[in-house]
């Protein structure tokens, strides 16, 4: 890390376990971010045991955010309790779900009516055995760039799905890895994501399956339009003696324009014979026939584009689980449909927030 | 399910005696080990080269020192020390028209390989090279009589029809600064085919070019320059082995392909390096409107490899498919695919991998898809399919996309699995042995590659797979 005028370098960050030729540039992003010093200051650490989780965008980003924010918060729920209430998990924090506990744990800054330079999350996770544990991760807010990590660690029979909606303007950097460790342990992950005008998404995902069978299965789409430029990066590693156990990874991109750069890297990496894996990608425009069953029903094409990119809002109105995050959300989605939209949104949804809008 | 079944497959050690044979090097001409400028120089003087040329190779020489490989992706090539390796090793004989003119050692090999009589019967002519030289070279007349061109790039270097051709052409399409490995081909090059096919002509058999690796610690570093003008249309394919050694053996061969408009170019090559061999190969094809190229590829050996020809689809309407099948065994790290790049408008293409691992072999699929922002309806999709025989072995699939064109589409899928013990029993209980239960999946896994060869080589190919999978029951 080079430090200059309290800005660093984060170089070659959120990359994947196998990495391809460099001139595509599809293999890292670099960052340019905060460095205030912390140095003479004590805050409060998590546990070491945190340290084994290994997290998507990377140890340099672990250490920066560590670096960066004030106390960890540490986070625990007990042995066979179901937690109604979500953790909600900010800068720099730990959540340990005890055997056959089940969580909601929500990534998501708090909104802020002020423009911030830089909004970033590091959350470890470790759910052990027979665990339910759900994850919302939201990058909505209003910042130049996001810089959000994410690791999880999943014991045997654990059951982790992740929903994440990548809707913000600037950059998003985000990685999230998880292992299923443990046997019969299962990922179900949901990625929705939006880049228009020049906005720069750079997504990292990675799923180790250990155990024996495990299951994982990764779904990506999103909707790019005007500049926007995405970088997705998934990963199915299938380790030596996770016998049994299957992964499966899709992606769906809509492109709207002739400027956006879209790249997709699906890997899978395969040390076991027993195993199956497979992957897609589909990345494309509105099929001619499509768009002309919409015309016969007297939408144009702009507003056939408008109708995906509002599903995109529909849907994380829908899973927001706190009115700080509905708040955050309405304000993006203001913003990218106009309130007339927005608050067509929530009144579809019944939600007092349409008077904000 | 039977014990039987359960147990793991076990590969005995490949018969490749038809391949591991050698002949004493006695009577040859060896440079020294390692990359100097005065090797440079004496290989370019040895051929008589124009100056141009010579300076390409100075360049050349220069940039493969200041390159570094990259660190962060493919195969370990720490064994490979350039130090013991000669970049020119040649038999004291002539280029010959006729087999009997060739020396009887060297004429054994080709036999032993089946090439003159595969010439007798399918080819409409054949280059075979030695070592670093071309020890022999003969077309069809009645091919020579349509104004075919086909022979070495030194003889086209002499000749001052075709000498501003290779001018023009040689080194445009696979920079010298390529990568490290296109840096050192372009300083010690040697052999390798100059074709020419002129516009509108068909050449009805395909033409083909072996080449055989008979030195220990050699490289050999053959350029293949192909030009098919408007219209035109070809089969070239390409084969090659070496014998077994202790000591690492280099390829650092390029293919340049030329398909101009409306033309069509199909490139078959079978590779069987011995699995000593470091396999950096590059080869590339620049497609005009309306023409194609198709790729045949299948990998057998080689220690390392790092392969993947790459199609410019730069023409409107162009096309071209790729398929292509890895074989990877005991002691082979094999990093193979393919890259496309689609430039023209309503351009397509179709990739179609295989790959199979098994005794510790690592399989890894690389490729590239990149839409440029003219390709407007560009069209492409890549299928990848690995079999992994055994729990030892490894196979990845690293792809990649990049699109820029809201009028393409591009698919991707790959799918990684084993061979199911219940089509193994299902086949056990109508009479097949485990292992020829086993050799039947494999090969109907492999037989969409093998169906694109001329048969001469599909059965040959359908023989390596054999090889590979005898005694594969324990």
């Amino acid at each position: 890390m080079s430090v200059n005028d309290e800005r660093i370098a984060l170089e070659r960050v959120n990359t994947p376990p196998a990495q391809t030729w460099n001139y595509l540039r599809t293999n890292d992003i670099t960052l340019t971010v905060p460095a205030h010093s912390r140095k003479g200051d004590v805050f409060f650490a998590l546990p070491r045991l945190f340290e084994q989780v290994e997290c998507g965008m990377g140890p340099k980003v672990t250490e920066w955010v560590e670096s960066q924010a004030a106390d960890a918060h540490y986070v625990e729920v007990r042995a066979g309790v179901q937690r109604a209430e979500p953790i909600i998990a900010e800068d720099d924090t730990g959540v340990m779900v005890r055997a056959g506990a089940e969580a909601t744990i929500v990534i998501g800054a708090s909104p802020t009516e002020e423009a911030l330079d830089t909004s970033a999350s590091l959350v470890r996770i470790i759910a052990e055995r027979d665990t339910t544990v759900h994850v919302l991760e939201f990058v909505a807010e209003n910042a130049d760039q996001h810089v959000h990590s994410v690791g999880i660690t999943a014991g045997a029979n654990a059951r982790i799905d992740v929903r994440q909606f990548f809707l913000a303007a600037g950059t998003t950097a985000a990685g999230l890895t998880v292992a299923l460790d443990g046997d019969h342990a299962r990922l179900d992950l949901s990625c929705r994501y939006l880049g228009r005008e020049h906005d720069v998404l750079d997504i990292n995902h990675v799923v180790r399956q250990r155990g024996r069978q495990t299951r994982a299965n990764v779904r990506e789409s999103g909707v790019l339009d005007g500049h926007a430029r995405k970088a997705l990066r998934a990963t199915i590693d299938l380790i030596h003696g996770s016998s049994g156990s299957e992964g499966a990874e899709l992606e769906s991109v809509l492109v709207l324009s002739d400027d956006v750069t879209n790249k997709t890297m699906p890997v899978i990496l395969c040390d076991e014979d027993d195993v199956a894996g497979n992957h897609g990608a589909s990345i494309g425009s509105i099929a001619p026939e499509q768009i002309q069953y919409l015309r016969d029903r007297g939408l144009s094409l702009e507003e056939a584009e408008a109708l995906y990119q509002r599903a995109l809002f529909d849907e994380a109105l829908i899973a927001a689980p706190t009115a700080g995050i509905r708040h955050t959300v309405l304000a993006r989605a203001t913003a990218v449909l106009g309130a007339d939209v927005a608050n067509d949104l929530v009144a579809g949804l019944g939600l007092d927030e349409a008077k904000e809008v | 399910m039977s014990e039987r079944t359960k147990k793991r497959t076990q590969v005995a050690d490949v018969d490749r005696s038809l391949y591991d044979f050698t002949y004493s090097e006695e009577g040859y001409e060896r440079y020294d080990d390692g990359l100097t400028p005065d090797i440079v120089r004496a290989i370019s003087e040895k051929k008589d080269e124009p100056e141009w040329m010579l300076n390409m190779r100075l360049a050349a020489l220069d940039t493969y020192h200041a390159k570094e490989m990259a660190s962060n992706w493919g195969p370990s090539i720490a064994g490979l020390d350039m130090d013991h390796i000669s970049t020119y090793v040649s038999p004291r004989t002539k280029q010959a028209k006729s087999w009997d003119d060739v020396p009887d050692d060297i004429k054994n090999t080709f036999e032993r390989l089946g090439i003159p009589e595969a010439e007798r019967e399918s080819l409409a002519g054949v280059g075979a090279q030695y070592d670093s030289e071309i020890v022999y070279h003969n077309m069809r007349e009645e091919v020579a009589k349509e104004g075919v061109v086909y022979t070495t790039i030194e003889d086209a270097l002499h000749d001052p029809q075709w000498e501003p051709i290779v001018h023009e052409y040689f080194g445009t399409l696979i920079p010298p600064a390529d990568h490290k490995f296109a840096a050192l081909h372009y300083a010690v090059w040697s052999g390798g085919s100059f074709v020419y096919v002129p516009a509108g002509v068909t050449v009805d058999y395909p033409l083909q070019s072996y080449f055989r690796l008979n030195a220990e610690g050699a490289g050999q570093f053959e350029h293949t320059l192909i030009i098919v003008e408007e219209g035109a249309n070809l089969h070239f394919i390409e084969g090659c082995s070496a014998p077994k050694y202790y000591e690492a053996n280099l390829h650092a061969g390029a293919v340049e392909l030329f398909v101009k408009d409306g033309a069509r170019l199909r490139y078959s090559t079978i590779e069987n390096w011995s699995k000593n061999m470091y396999n950096l190969n590059t080869k590339r094809a620049r497609v005009g409107a309306d023409a194609k190229m198709e790729w045949v590829s299948g990998s057998f050996g080689s220690h390392v490899s790092y392969l993947y020809p790459t199609t410019i689809l730069q023409g409107d309407r162009s096309s071209c498919e790729f398929s292509g099948i890895t074989f990877a065994g005991a002691t082979q790290d094999l990093d193979t695919g393919c890259k496309v790049i689609l430039n023209g408008a309503n351009t397509t293409a179709t990739v179609d991998t295989k790959s199979i691992s098994k005794d510790g072999g690592c399989n890894t699929f690389r490729s590239s898809v990149v839409v440029g922002r003219r390709a407007a309806n560009a069209r492409c999709s890549v299928s990848c399919q690995s079999l992994m025989l055994d729990d030892i072995s490894r196979s990845d699939t690293i792809p990649a996309m990049d699109v820029r064109n809201a009028t393409a589409s591009v698919g991707h899928e790959a799918t990684i699995g084993r061979i199911s013990d219940d089509t193994v029993l299902y086949l056990m209980s109508r009479g097949c042995s485990e292992a020829e239960a086993r050799t039947m999946v494999v090969g109907g896994f492999a037989n969409p590659v093998s169906k694109e060869l001329p048969l001469e080589y599909a059965v040959e190919m359908n023989n390596l797979i054999k090889l590979e999978m005898e005694g594969a029951i324990g």
